[in-house]
């Protein structure tokens, strides 16, 4: 048992011991990073893609009467931008943007008031609202026995003034 | 030699030495992605916002510029630095159009190596001109 009380090598076991937690722990932070941008951006992708939609006014219905009112195909616009966006973010992605733009809740509430289902809220405006779970894949979280795909959930409401 | 090996002077300096050379890139490591992540998303960020002004104006104009070279100096950003295509260039009333931007952003580990990574981000808008 004296080699118990003989300090030399304690380096080289320190060594192997503390550097593959260390690079675990960059590992994760790196990951965590790559999967902020990815929800950073997919959120910018759900609010622009409603804007877009919102814009679509029924030209015909503002002119005769001068109240604002979507446009028939607001939901399928949104959609379409919906799709677009996520496109260029595509390698981040789990699947297909158009898969997911087409899995996602996409609601137009052409005239106001409007109540949505899904949140509970009371719209005084035209409104799109999407909702959408887009999963990312996090390969180094799966490489550390986590998850391979994070499913970020996402809501974007727009409203013309 | 063998005296040389068994004693444990030394030895304080040899796990320093160890630590330092291990750590201290692991730092800096994380210390650049945080650098690299905060500049990805404020550039990020300013793309999203000026794709939205590229629809209002229909496309490409010195406004856009001017607009979006704000958005990156109040981010901490170097707008020559950044180059950015709006494409295409005008646009009609619903047409798309895309605002790409891209920069490189140096990063250097001590001990390892020093490169520049490319950031590159764009938002897709449309066109609000009715021509």
């Amino acid at each position: 048992m004296r080699w118990l009380q003989d300090d030399r090598g304690t380096a080289l076991v320190l060594t192997l011991i503390l550097a593959p937690m260390l690079l675990v722990a960059l590992a994760g932070v790196l990951q965590l990073g790559a999967l902020r941008v990815a929800a950073a951006r997919v959120r910018a992708a759900a609010d622009l893609a409603a804007l877009v939609a919102v814009n679509d006014q029924d030209d015909a219905e503002l002119a005769r009467s001068g109240t604002l009112r979507l446009a028939a195909d607001a939901a399928l616009v949104a959609r379409e931008y919906f799709a677009r966006e996520l496109e260029l973010s595509a390698p981040l992605l789990d699947g297909t943007t158009e898969d997911i733009a087409a899995a996602a809740d996409v609601v137009a509430y052409p005239s106001a008031p409007s109540y949505d289902a899904r949140t509970g809220a009371r719209y005084d405006r035209p409104t799109v609202r999407i909702a959408a779970d887009v999963p990312v894949r996090t390969p180094i979280f799966g490489a550390l026995v986590l998850r391979p795909v994070t499913v970020l959930h996402v809501i974007a409401v727009s409203s013309p003034r | 030699m063998t005296r040389a090996l068994r004693g444990d002077q030394g030895l304080a300096t040899l796990e320093t030495t160890f630590a330092i050379t291990m750590l201290v890139p692991l730092l800096f490591a994380v210390l650049e992605f945080g650098s690299a992540l905060e500049r990805w998303l404020a550039q990020d960020a300013a793309t999203v916002q000026a794709a939205r002004y590229a629809g209002e104006l229909g496309g490409d104009a010195p406004e856009l510029r001017a607009f979006l070279a704000e958005q990156l100096r109040v981010a901490g950003i170097d707008s020559d630095r950044v180059s950015v295509e709006v494409a295409p260039s005008r646009v009609g009333w619903r047409e798309p159009v895309r605002v790409s931007l891209s920069s490189a952003f140096p990063v250097s580990i001590p001990f390892l190596f020093s490169t520049s990574v490319p950031l590159r981000s764009s938002a897709i808008s449309r066109g609000e001109v009715n021509r």
